[in-house]
C-alpha cells in the first residue's frame, strides 16, 4: 500500500508576523519555519497506518530550498521517501496551482491513500485536499477524525458542528483531509533522524511535472492585494500597572458585575 | 454580467439561516454590479424549502431533488452545484463555510477551473471586479484577496453578515440532475452524536478557559481551575489543549466543541482563533490574559490584561477567595 502525505512548511506558530515592503505578505527573513501542524496529524496517521502493517509512505512538499528541513524531518519520524518540488515558477500560485502541483506528484505516485492537513496554520483556506482529489479523480473527504481501513474502501468519521461525527465511506484510492487533534504526534527518535539522512529525497522542477505555463503568480486567478492587522476598532480595555493594581480592577469588575 | 448563485443548505428540513446570511451578501453584489441572483437548494424532497427561498432573497431558486442528494454526498453535490451553474449562469458561486461548505466548496472551484476563497467576513466589488476580505494566520491578519477575472467559488464565514431582511421577488424552477448512485465512489453512512457530557459548559455562569498559552497540562487544575472553582465556575479550554490531550473534548469551547454564552468568560492564554471565538463571543462579559499585545482574542473581549497568566492568575484566585471571606 502507498500513502501520500501533502505537507506545508509554514512560519512557525509564534513566529512575529510584519508585513513585508509590497503588504501582500510577512516578512520571511530571520522567522522560524516548522510543518504546518494540521499537516503533521496527517503524516502521523500514515506512519500508525504503516505501523500497522505494509505500507510505504511518501512524503511531498512544496516550496525553496529550506522545505528539505521539513521533509527531513518527516523522514525523521519515519516516512520512506520524500519528492521535494522546488521551483520559482511556482511562486505566487493560488490554490488551484499547488493542487496542480501536487496532482501531478500524485499521478506519477499513484498513492491508495492521500493525506494531509484540513488547512494550513498560515492561509487557512482549507482548499487544496478536495481541489487535489478533483483534480486526481478520486473521492474524498474533509475534517477527518478517525480512519478505518476496509477492503477497498477507507471509512472516515469526520466533524462536524457540535462536536457531532459524519461517518462517510470512500472507495480506494482516495484523500482524506485530516482535523487536528486526530492523534498524538510523535517526535521524531534519533535514530530516525540519522536513518533519514540516507532516505530517498528527489527533487522535481515544473517542467519535470509537465506544469509549464500552469503554476506560478500567471496562472493564478486569486492574488493577495493586502495583507494587514485587522483594524483596532473596539479593542479591550487594557487594564495596566503592577499585578496587584491589575488583580484589584479585575476583582472591581467582577463585583461590579454582581459575581463575587 | 454572470449571475450570483448561492448554495444553500438544508439542516433540520430547513434552508438553513447561514443560506439566508448568503442571500444578503447574493443580493447585495448583484445590486452592485449588474448581476442576477440564483440558489441552488438540493435533497431528496425540498420544494417548500425553494419556496421558502424565493421568498427570502433567493431569487431564482433551483430545486434539485434526487435520492442521492438525501444526505451530504460531495460528488453528488457537485454534479447538482455544476448543473446550477450551467443553468443560471453563473460567474460567482457563493456557498457557507460549514462543514459539507468546505468539503465541496474547492472541489467544485476545481471543476470549474475557477478562483477560490474561503471563509470571507466581506465580499465587495469595485471598478476592476470582486475583493473579499478574510482573516489568515489563525486570525492574526487581514487579507484582502482580488478574483483576476473568469469564475469565482467563494465561502462566506457563516455569522458574518445578517440574514436577509429584503423584498426582492424569486422564483422556483426544478433543475433535473441524473445522479447514478451506483457511480459514486463515496458514501454517506451515518451521523454519531457527541457523547454525553459529563461538563455542560452551556449551563455555567462563569467560565475560566486556558488555551495554549497555559503551556502545560499540569497547570490546568494548578491555575485555572482553581480560579474557575473560586468563582464558582466551570473550566473551559482551547482546541489545541483538547487536540494535545491535555483536557477531554468535553471541555472544548468552540464552534466544534460547546458554544456558550456566560455572563462572564476569562480566557487565559488563549490567542482567539475564529473558531474559538465563535464559541464564546455572545458571553456578557469577556477577560482576557495573554503575553500577547496583538492577539486577536482581545477584539472580543471587554477588558484585557497584557502579561503572565502564571503571575496573574494565581494572584486573582487569591483575591478572590479573600473577597469570599475564604
Amino acid at each position: 500500500m502507498k500513502i501520500m502525505v501533502c505537507l506545508k512548511q509554514v512560519p512557525h506558530q509564534d513566529a512575529r508576523l510584519d508585513i513585508d515592503g509590497a503588504g501582500t505578505w510577512i516578512k520571511e527573513d530571520g522567522i522560524k519555519f516548522e510543518i504546518n501542524s494540521y499537516d503533521t496529524y496527517a503524516l502521523e496517521e500514515a506512519l500508525r497506518i504503516k505501523d500497522a502493517g505494509e505500507a510505504e509512505v511518501v512524503v511531498v512538499s512544496i516550496g525553496p530550498e529550506r522545505v528539505t528541513q521539513a521533509l527531513r524531518t518527516a523522514l525523521g519520524m519515519g516516512a520512506d521517501r520524500a519528492v521535494h518540488v522546488k521551483d520559482a515558477e511556482i511562486q505566487g500560485s493560488d490554490a488551484l496551482g499547488i493542487a496542480r502541483v501536487l496532482a501531478a506528484v500524485a499521478k506519477s505516485e499513484s498513492p491508495d491513500l492521500i493525506l494531509m492537513g484540513l488547512m494550513s496554520d498560515d492561509g487557512n483556506l482549507t482548499a487544496v485536499p478536495p481541489m487535489l482529489a478533483e483534480l486526481v479523480g478520486i473521492p474524498h473527504t474533509t475534517a477527518g477524525l478517525k480512519i478505518e481501513r476496509g477492503s477497498g474502501t477507507v471509512t472516515v468519521d469526520r466533524e462536524i458542528e457540535g462536536g457531532a461525527h459524519e461517518v462517510q465511506e470512500l472507495k480506494s484510492p482516495c484523500l482524506v483531509a485530516v482535523q487536528s487533534g486526530i492523534n498524538q504526534v510523535r517526535y521524531a527518535s534519533l535514530k530516525g533522524i540519522m536513518a533519514a539522512k540516507k532516505k530517498p529525497l528527489d527533487v522535481k522542477s515544473v517542467a519535470d511535472l509537465g506544469l509549464a505555463g500552469k503554476v506560478g503568480a500567471g496562472a493564478a486567478r486569486m492574488k493577495i492585494e493586502k495583507l494587514a492587522p485587522p483594524p483596532k476598532g473596539d479593542r479591550a480595555e487594557i487594564l495596566k500597572g503592577s499585578t496587584d493594581d491589575i488583580v484589584k480592577g479585575l476583582v472591581g469588575k467582577i463585583k461590579e458585575l454582581g459575581l463575587l | 454580467m454572470g449571475s450570483i448563485l448561492l448554495v444553500a443548505e438544508i439542516q433540520g428540513g430547513k434552508v438553513r439561516e447561514a443560506s439566508y446570511e448568503l442571500a444578503s451578501f447574493a443580493q447585495r453584489i448583484a445590486s452592485a454590479s449588474g448581476r442576477s441572483v440564483a440558489s441552488l437548494v438540493m435533497g431528496a424532497s425540498i420544494g417548500a424549502q425553494a419556496e421558502e427561498l424565493a421568498k427570502r432573497g433567493g431569487g431564482k431558486v433551483y430545486a434539485a431533488e434526487s435520492a442521492a442528494l438525501a444526505q451530504y454526498n460531495a460528488e453528488a453535490a457537485l454534479i447538482a452545484i455544476k448543473a446550477a451553474v450551467a443553468a443560471s449562469g453563473a460567474d460567482l458561486v457563493l456557498l457557507s463555510n460549514t462543514p459539507s461548505g468546505w468539503d465541496v466548496a474547492p472541489r467544485v472551484a476545481a471543476a470549474l477551473d475557477a478562483g477560490f476563497v474561503s471563509d470571507c467576513f466581506a465580499v465587495e466589488v469595485d471598478g476592476s471586479g470582486l475583493v473579499f476580505k478574510r482573516r489568515v494566520f489563525n486570525g492574526k491578519l487581514d487579507a484582502t484577496i482580488r478574483a483576476a477575472g473568469g469564475k469565482v467559488v467563494a465561502s462566506i464565514q457563516p455569522g458574518a453578515t445578517a440574514p436577509y431582511e429584503g423584498s426582492a421577488a424569486g422564483s422556483v424552477e426544478k433543475l433535473a440532475v441524473s445522479i447514478d448512485p451506483a457511480s459514486l465512489k463515496s458514501r454517506f453512512v451515518g451521523i454519531k452524536q457527541s457523547e454525553a457530557k459529563g461538563v455542560d459548559l452551556t449551563k455555567a455562569d462563569i467560565i475560566v478557559s486556558g488555551g495554549r498559552g497555559v503551556g502545560d497540562p499540569a497547570k490546568f487544575p494548578e491555575v485555572i481551575k482553581p480560579l474557575a472553582d473560586a468563582l464558582g465556575g466551570a473550566m473551559g479550554a482551547s482546541r489545541p489543549v483538547v487536540d494535545a490531550g491535555w483536557l477531554p473534548h468535553e471541555y472544548q469551547v468552540g464552534s466544534s466543541g460547546q458554544v456558550v454564552s456566560p455572563k462572564l468568560y476569562i480566557a487565559c492564554g488563549i490567542s482567539g482563533a475564529i473558531q474559538h471565538l465563535v464559541g464564546m463571543k455572545t458571553s456578557n462579559y469577556i477577560i482576557a490574559i495573554n503575553k500577547d499585545p496583538d492577539a486577536p482574542i482581545f477584539e472580543v473581549a471587554n477588558l484585557g490584561v497584557v502579561g503572565d497568566l502564571f503571575e496573574i492568575v494565581p494572584a486573582l484566585t487569591a483575591a478572590v477567595k479573600a473577597a469570599k471571606g475564604g
